[in-house]
């Protein structure tokens, strides 16, 4: 019965309905985001379509059939993102620069302008003159007289036909009608590109929907040159190569805001030589390789006395293990942050057991001591189970032999068994320095990186790693850097990639897979 | 007796301070949920009166909308557990059984591809997202289908290398019987491979279910609502740093979550520890 759901008429069917469903969804999407501008999503999301169809309804390729699902979530969301972080690693991608240069220059062209002297305020109804037009109607206190402007022109008016609401604010006249709440709600989105004729010179733009000020183009895009005319005093603004329009007699006047524009390594070769960014990042690194060997070693230290403690068949053997073990089965993001409260200077269980009042998260060498003390707690069960593995898998000759041969117990541990152990576990312990170097929750969670030194607005703290403060570059309220922080993961990732293959030629996996 | 001295002593001291070490912050959670005062503050350690008032707040107080986080969380883990299984179980028992050009390469890139730590490209991830809104506001940033694909995305590398492992341990007689007989590569997936890879897909399942489960970062950068947040984003926003104000019930909420994960734990010691030796798989 079940045989036939995978064959003849009734499963190709299904098949086809299955592929039509997923097709025009994806395809939907695909044109949805190609009206956005999104070429490489659509392009993508195409490709996919095309793919899921040709592979299901032909025989070109049986391995793919089974393939094809996890490799396009792989390409969409691991390998696409790790591309998009190498290409940001190549631009200036930072507050200030997060536009296209195109929508750039839009940005500046409509930034570009400047007010009237006196900066000159009108209060102002909009509306349609009878033509459909649309317009505002407003007393022009400079020309003491009421009027009327429209894109193209001005109409002065009468005061006679004019109607005031409650506030003495022209509202309508012969020519002209108010716009409704609704046409208004419509309008509020165009409301900031809105130009109404003045005279010659200014122009009335609106400052939202019942004010409007005197303004003239101060600065002029010229497309030719790619360059911004300041028509002031013609100061000329061009391109500097790094994201900005730059004045051409005074480098540092840039106007913004800027663009991401491509600057190769430069992201890269910042982190060397520019002082304010090389120090906390060489900081950060130092204690980023501390913090990772300092964790292994004792996460392993106490595993691996534990597992020889425990390598007999003592009493309670068995309670013991259900209860060392727990500290890994508990879901690590609860038990950091319970050690979060452990210690806490007022309240805390650490300084109400010792009796102190050390304010824990606020001294580098208290925090950096909390932060590794947690991590003991959070990894040596890991090492206590593969260290009781490793040891029975050493054969008991050889230290039966060594025995006989008169070698003390410490002398067989110290000649045959650590050897042993550390030959065996080399892989696991590497993976453990990799997964500690990016333990972004325990450094989050406990500490956020603090304490951090307020005064000079730096964003590394003590505790810091470089992945914790990666995430504060990207993410920094008001100043983030996403170019920079993409070329510190990637610095990271050939880093941990290097650490994790030289682990992995150790072990066994690589010769498997030959 | 003084020869069980010398030799066992040494092991149950260890063991004893290290178990009260293991002990100490579970032992404090607990005490911590049950004290109704609901403050940090211990002039004890030895709890002077019981009671469930945190509990109680936890689903009554409208501050804290814990049962919703909890749904979240179990919601997302699931799906993501499930769904990443089935995608995943194709992949490993392609390149289990399948004989094909380029299967060592593939090994390798998916090696490769595993060992990336995700958060690396965090950054990438939120922009990719962000644009992903512009089009598709429905599966974009700060939506859970949004954090459910690029989850699924995330684990995927790990479960395909986890799945393989395991899969490989299975006998692969009967599908070669099978074969001989004229089954079809999708027949033996069906048929065959499924039914007898189930055990293995839910431990694996179970697995993913726990590490999605415990993930923060993500969540906790694309769901900015109140009420669409996980568990785990949930009570750290929760506590905030202000733990004398809110330790009791962030302790009896801890205890609630924590459970269920340490009972699929330990009832799956035995695969856990197995798959410890081939990478790890759990942080």
């Amino acid at each position: 019965m079940l045989v036939t759901i995978f064959r003849g008429k009734f499963a190709f069917v299904l098949k086809v309905i299955t592929l039509l469903i997923l097709s025009s969804i994806l395809v939907m999407l695909a044109q949805q985001a190609l009206a956005q501008g999104e070429y490489v999503i659509a392009g993508f999301l195409a490709l996919a379509t095309f793919a899921i169809n040709f592979i299901y309804l032909t025989k070109k390729s049986v391995p793919l059939k089974f393939f094809l699902p996890g490799l396009l979530f792989l390409l969409a969301f691991v390998v696409g993102p790790i591309a998009y972080t190498v290409t940001m690693s190549g631009f200036q991608y930072q507050t200030g620069n997060t536009l296209s240069k195109p929508e750039a220059i839009e940005r500046l062209t409509a930034l570009g302008v400047t007010q009237d002297p006196d900066q000159t305020i009108f209060d102002v109804t909009i509306g349609k003159t009878t033509n459909g037009e649309l317009g505002l109607i407003y007393f022009d206190s400079l020309k003491n007289e009421f009027a009327i402007s429209t894109e193209s022109k001005r109409l002065p008016q009468f005061r006679a036909g004019i109607v005031f609401d409650d506030f003495d604010i022209p509202l309508r006249s012969p020519e002209f009608v108010e716009l409704s709440t609704e046409e208004l709600t419509n309008l509020d989105k165009e409301i900031p590109s809105l130009k109404f004729f003045y005279n010659d010179e200014y122009y009335l733009g609106l400052e939202g929907f019942q004010a409007a000020s005197l303004y003239k183009q101060a600065t002029r895009y010229d497309a030719v040159n790619d360059q911004f005319v300041s028509l002031l005093n013609g100061d000329i603004y061009s391109d500097n190569g790094k994201g900005h329009y730059a004045n051409t007699k005074d480098p540092e006047d840039i106007l913004q805001p800027g663009w991401r524009a491509p600057i190769w390594f430069e992201n890269y070769a910042k982190l060397f030589s520019e002082e304010r960014i090389r120090t906390p990042f060489i900081e950060v690194f130092i204690w980023t390789m501390a913090f990772a060997g300092l964790s292994v070693l004792t996460t392993f230290a106490l595993g691996l006395l534990l597992a020889l403690a425990l390598n007999k068949p003592i009493r309670g053997r068995r309670i013991y293990r259900s209860i060392l073990i727990l500290p890994y089965a508990m879901p690590s993001v609860m038990s950091i942050l319970i050690w979060g409260g452990m210690f806490n200077t007022e309240f805390g269980a650490i300084n109400n057991l010792l009796g102190t009042e050390i304010a824990w998260f606020q001294s580098a060498a208290f925090a950096r001591t909390a932060v590794i003390l947690v991590n003991l707690w959070l990894g040596f069960p890991y090492f206590y189970l593969v260290a009781s593995g490793a040891l029975q898998a050493i054969p008991a000759e050889l230290s039966e032999a060594a025995a006989i041969d008169g070698a003390s117990p410490r002398q067989i541990f110290n000649k045959i068994t650590l050897p042993l152990l550390l030959k065996i576990l080399a892989p696991l312990l590497i993976a453990s320095f990799a997964f500690n170097f990016n333990n972004f929750n325990l450094i989050f969670l406990l500490t956020g990186g603090g304490p951090i030194n307020q005064l000079d607005g730096e964003l590394a703290g003590a505790t810091d790693i470089l992945i914790s403060y990666t995430y504060k570059i990207a993410f920094n309220e008001g100043s983030s850097n996403l170019g920079l922080a993409s070329a510190i993961s990637v610095l990271i990732f050939l880093l941990v990639a290097s650490i994790s293959l030289y682990g992995l030629k150790k072990s066994k996996v690589m010769e498997d897979l030959k | 007796m003084i020869k069980w001295l010398k030799g066992n002593l040494w092991r149950h001291s260890l063991a004893i301070i290290v178990a009260l070490f293991s002990l100490f912050p579970l032992y404090l959670v607990i005490i911590s949920s049950l004290n109704p005062t609901g403050s940090l503050n211990l002039t004890s350690f030895i709890p002077r009166e019981i009671s469930f008032v945190n509990f109680k707040l936890l689903f009554n107080d409208p501050r804290i909308p814990y049962l919703t986080w909890m749904r979240n969380s179990l919601v997302i883990a699931g799906a993501v557990a499930i769904l990443s299984v089935t995608i995943g179980a194709a992949s490993a028992f392609a390149f289990s059984r399948l004989r094909f050009k380029g299967k060592i390469s593939g090994l390798k890139l998916l090696l490769l591809v595993q060992m990336f730590p995700a958060i690396l490209a965090i950054s990438a991830v939120y922009v990719i997202m962000e644009r992903i809104q512009t089009f598709a506001p429905a599966i974009g940033l700060g939506t859970q289908p949004g954090l459910l694909l690029v989850y699924l995305g995330g684990a995927m590398g790990v479960n395909i290398w986890l799945l393989k492992g395991f899969v490989d341990t299975i006998p692969a007689e009967l599908d070669e019987a099978a074969k001989v007989d004229g089954a079809s590569p999708m027949q033996i997936y069906w048929l065959i491979f499924i039914p007898l890879a189930t055990p293995v897909l839910s431990v694996v399942a179970l697995l993913s279910f726990i590490g999605t489960f415990n993930e923060f970062i993500l969540a906790r950068l694309f769901l900015v609502d109140m009420a669409d947040r996980t568990i785990a984003v949930g009570l750290q926003s929760f506590i905030g740093g202000q733990y004398s104000q809110n330790w009791g019930p962030f302790a009896a909420g801890s205890i609630i979550a924590s459970v269920p994960i340490v009972i699929i734990f330990l009832s799956l010691q035995k695969y856990i520890i197995n798959g410890l030796t081939a990478g790890s798989v759990k942080g």
